[in-house]
């Protein structure tokens, strides 16, 4: 890693709370479900969250899904409450989309589409990391 | 006192299960204080009762019970995805979570989250 990277993780708050990484698509498992709820529950004890979205985990992001199609219960419908979970910092990893050719449309605002060295970062600024 | 907590996601038959175990062990042994282990997801069926492993493979559960009783280390599992496993929690006497194991909800997880110096997951 060159030293202006250094520099720039210098610059970074110190690290707070937790990190999630969704790395799973969302209907083949529970994985997605499971990561949700773990990330409202934090949210509602007001404990700092983060959601960083890489992999097959992008398919949890993007618009115009249907899971009843698919007779499972639509948790990604939930993601548009995250607001009032004060879930804010939403990460998604852009080489993930576009090696999938996916576009930038997801099915909830505010979602923060980071190069793999931005990821990386916002990652290193979290005490504790839990991957589904 | 640096502080530890895990989770463990993985089955008991798992082989990343033994590597939890071993972490786990050895943390223990070099006196960090291991706060707990949280068993979310497939982690639940730790706990029950019924689960019987082949007598020439790891057993994992033992492992955890000795590691609870030698250490009291707090052995939680989450009760939703315990009781999705099919183990009954809900029951008075808890007939089918083993004794070593607390049934806990997610809201224990941020307990031992925030109070972690580290937190490692299998």
């Amino acid at each position: 890693m060159t030293s202006s990277y250094t520099q720039e993780k210098n610059d970074l708050p110190p690290s707070n709370g937790l990190a999630i990484i969704n790395s799973k698509a969302p209907f083949s498992s529970n994985h997605g479900k499971d990561a949700l709820d773990v990330a409202l529950i934090f949210g509602s004890f007001e404990q700092k969250v983060s959601l960083f979205f890489q992999g097959d985990g992008v398919y949890q992001l993007i618009a115009n899904q249907d899971a009843r199609l698919v007779s499972i219960k639509d948790y990604l419908k939930t993601f548009s409450a995250f607001e009032f979970y004060d879930i804010e910092d939403i990460y998604v990893c852009q080489q993930s989309l576009v090696n999938r050719q996916l576009e930038e449309k997801f099915h909830i605002g505010d979602v923060q589409v980071l190069s793999s060295i931005e990821f990386g970062l916002a990652l290193n600024r979290h005490q504790h990391v839990l991957r589904f | 006192m640096k502080t530890l907590a895990v989770v463990v996601t993985t089955p008991p038959y798992s082989h990343l299960t033994i590597s939890a175990l071993t972490y786990v062990e050895a943390a223990l042994v070099a006196g960090i204080n291991v706060i707990g282990v949280f068993f979310y997801q497939d982690g639940a069926m730790h706990a029950n009762k019924d689960i019987s492993i082949a007598s020439d493979e790891y057993q994992a559960i033992e492992h955890w019970q000795r590691l609870n009783k030698e250490y009291q280390l707090p052995l939680h599992i989450c009760i939703t995805a315990a009781e999705k496993r099919g183990i009954a929690c809900d029951s008075i006497d808890n007939d089918q979570v083993n004794e070593a194991f607390t049934v806990s909800g997610l809201g224990e997880l941020v307990e031992l989250t925030t109070k972690a110096a580290r937190l490692v997951q299998f």
